[in-house]
């Protein structure tokens, strides 16, 4: 009860803090609408095996939007560094707050805002010719959840790790993100990649979420990709929090 | 009759815990060998290197040491913001090592940086602070108001703390530590980087605190202010105590005076002065500070003819002569042969 109370204070102080910056929330509904926009054309001419299973558009927005949660999680390190740097962190580890409230209440507004800009994507695609299933949508959701959980409490374990120094933390964020987004098979399908590649795929979280959302955004439930999804998402989110945890209770930063 | 028996048996014993904390209530911190090393390449090097301090509750306690003596590691470890390598160590009655959590909640710590949330106003900052200790929202912005009002911030507390000037945002800094009434107190260098009026400010309201019962903690490099601000003081140097008292103790242990000398010469024939000064007799030990001497001597008055006497014997005119009676820096320096005011430099910062 006590976690929950204090993982609900401090989602609200960057989740009200991001509300109230017009900068922020305007790119936070921006940035999906150029996906849309600037990517979704060059799709209509595509055809192939990749996409048979359905509407082009019903292949392509769960990649973009496991896409938006990862960059979140990743990105939620900037805020992080200058929490770190300001002693804001250190301030908030000094209280009684549980070590898991510390880190999830800032996760979660994360978590809020990019569900805030995934469901205004999936509205305006809907005249695409994008199909709702909600049910496949809200577990769609909750391996987003877990999918942020895991590059942002590993981001916030590094970037603690390294006391906040931002230009060796922005070199390993930015690094990694494009291996992270091509392997994951955001932008085309790894159905067309090379055996190496795809075995390689399967290191990265992100692929799992993929393979497993364009499964749900076509409904299906109970296939195996979506099992794999979360017997492969559940524990390494636990294991990047617990890790982060660790982190929280050393840091020498 | 035997329902009133059950009553008085059940309202007596405290829990052993408890009791034990309250025995314990007049020490507000003990360590005993505290120890921390961190890795620096492949070796381990020992920031805090067997602390050994007894602060009593309802003190000012000074700790004092140049930058990079271990202060704030120690506060740290005291804190439980980092876990101890070795030796024992209980704030408020409670052990860092194994009871976290009540240290937590009985503990205050304002750190050099503060923390407080740019983004926030005052009072949305000290109100999320009370809360994280437990407290309702109703209570935190009671509380909050009432800080504001003794810590002088209720004309600015509506604002955004980014738009703070500096002595500002050190007593928000303070405020916010407070809010959950704190037995111990952990203040990092409190007034680093403040102008000598909000200095004053800040040892008004320290003391105030001490008042309130509260036991303050402060590390700082300021001589004066250990000096005048502490009950007992602590002088850390290189991770180990080097002496511990009150500052009248800890300077009666300086048998003797300090005679400043300004004498007329530049800076290589200052130091074969001070060479020749200290091979006489009556002066004991001695130092350059700038394009002055520091000489001790047992008694300043009756060397001061015979200094003069010396000066003369070698042509030396001299601009300015002053005694001083010791000081906390003549405890430092007498103890580790370095100045406090020029130890830290050749240091690096970071303590």
């Amino acid at each position: 009860m006590r976690t929950l109370r204090d993982i609900w204070l401090l989602f609200q102080r960057p989740f009200l803090q991001n509300l109230r910056n017009p900068s922020f929330v305007i790119v936070n509904i921006s940035t999906p609408l150029m996906y849309l926009v600037l990517f979704m054309p060059l799709l209509k001419r595509l055809s192939g095996p990749a996409f048979a299973s359905g509407h082009i558009v019903q292949v392509f927005l769960p990649g973009i939007i496991a896409l938006l949660f990862v960059t979140a999680g990743t990105g939620s390190v900037f805020p992080t560094i200058f929490e770190l740097k300001k002693g804001l962190i250190e301030r908030l580890r000094v209280t009684p707050t549980s070590r898991l409230a510390l880190l999830t209440g800032p996760m979660l507004s994360w978590v809020a805002w990019t569900l805030i800009s995934s469901a205004v994507i999936v509205a305006l695609s809907v005249p695409f010719g994008f199909t709702v299933h909600a049910a496949g949508l809200a577990v769609f959701a909750i391996l987003l959840v877990l999918l942020l959980t895991v590059f942002a409490a590993w981001v916030t374990a590094v970037a603690v790790l390294m006391k906040g120094e931002i230009t060796s933390i922005s070199g390993i964020v930015v690094g990694l993100n494009l291996p992270i987004i091509l392997l994951g098979g955001v932008m085309l399908p790894l159905a067309l990649a090379p055996t190496w590649l795809r075995a390689l795929a399967h290191l990265d979280p992100l692929y799992y979420a993929v393979e497993a959302g364009r499964d749900l955004a076509a409904g299906a439930v109970a296939t195996t990709a979506v099992g794999v999804a979360f017997a492969v998402l559940g524990p390494l989110a636990g294991l990047a929090l617990w890790w982060a945890m660790r982190v929280y209770r050393k840091a020498v930063a | 009759m035997d329902d009133q028996a059950i009553n008085h048996e059940l309202a007596v014993p405290a829990r052993p815990a408890e009791q034990w904390r309250r025995a314990m209530s007049d020490v507000a911190i003990r360590t005993t060998d505290l120890r921390k090393s961190f890795p620096v390449g492949r070796s381990a090097v020992a920031a805090v290197d067997g602390v050994d301090l007894e602060v009593k509750a309802g003190e000012i306690f000074g700790f004092l040491g140049p930058n990079g003596a271990g202060k704030t590691t120690v506060l740290r470890l005291l804190a439980t913001l980092l876990p101890i390598d070795g030796g024992r160590a209980s704030v408020a009655g409670f052990d860092v090592a194994t009871q976290s959590g009540e240290v937590r909640r009985h503990v205050g710590y304002v750190s050099q940086l503060g923390g407080a949330d740019d983004e926030a106003t005052g009072y949305q900052d000290m109100i999320l602070q009370g809360r994280l200790y437990g407290m309702s929202a109703a209570a935190a912005a009671a509380r909050a108001r009432e800080l504001a009002e003794l810590l002088g911030l209720s004309e600015f507390a509506e604002r955004k703390i980014k738009t703070y000037s500096g002595g500002q945002k050190r007593r928000l800094d303070v405020a916010s530590g407070i809010m959950h009434e704190p037995d111990v107190l952990f203040l990092d260098e409190p007034t680093t980087g403040l102008d000598p009026q909000n200095r004053a400010n800040m040892w008004d309201q320290i003391r105030r605190l001490r008042e309130s019962g509260t036991t303050v903690f402060l590390t700082t490099h300021y001589l004066e202010e250990a000096d005048a601000l502490s009950d007992h003081v602590a002088i850390l140097d290189h991770g180990s105590v080097v002496a511990q008292g009150t500052p009248r103790e800890l300077k009666a242990q300086i048998a003797g005076d300090a005679v400043i000398i300004r004498p007329r010469l530049d800076g290589d024939s200052i130091s074969h002065l001070l060479d020749r000064f200290v091979s006489a007799s009556m002066v004991r030990n001695g130092q350059v500070e700038g394009d002055a001497l520091r000489l001790y001597v047992d008694d300043g008055p009756s060397a001061l003819p015979q200094l003069f006497a010396l000066l003369e014997a070698h042509n030396v005119a001299i601009d300015s002569v002053s005694l001083s009676e010791p000081s906390l820096d003549d405890v430092f320096l007498r103890q580790t042969g370095r100045s406090l005011r020029d130890a830290g430099r050749s240091e690096g910062n970071g303590s």
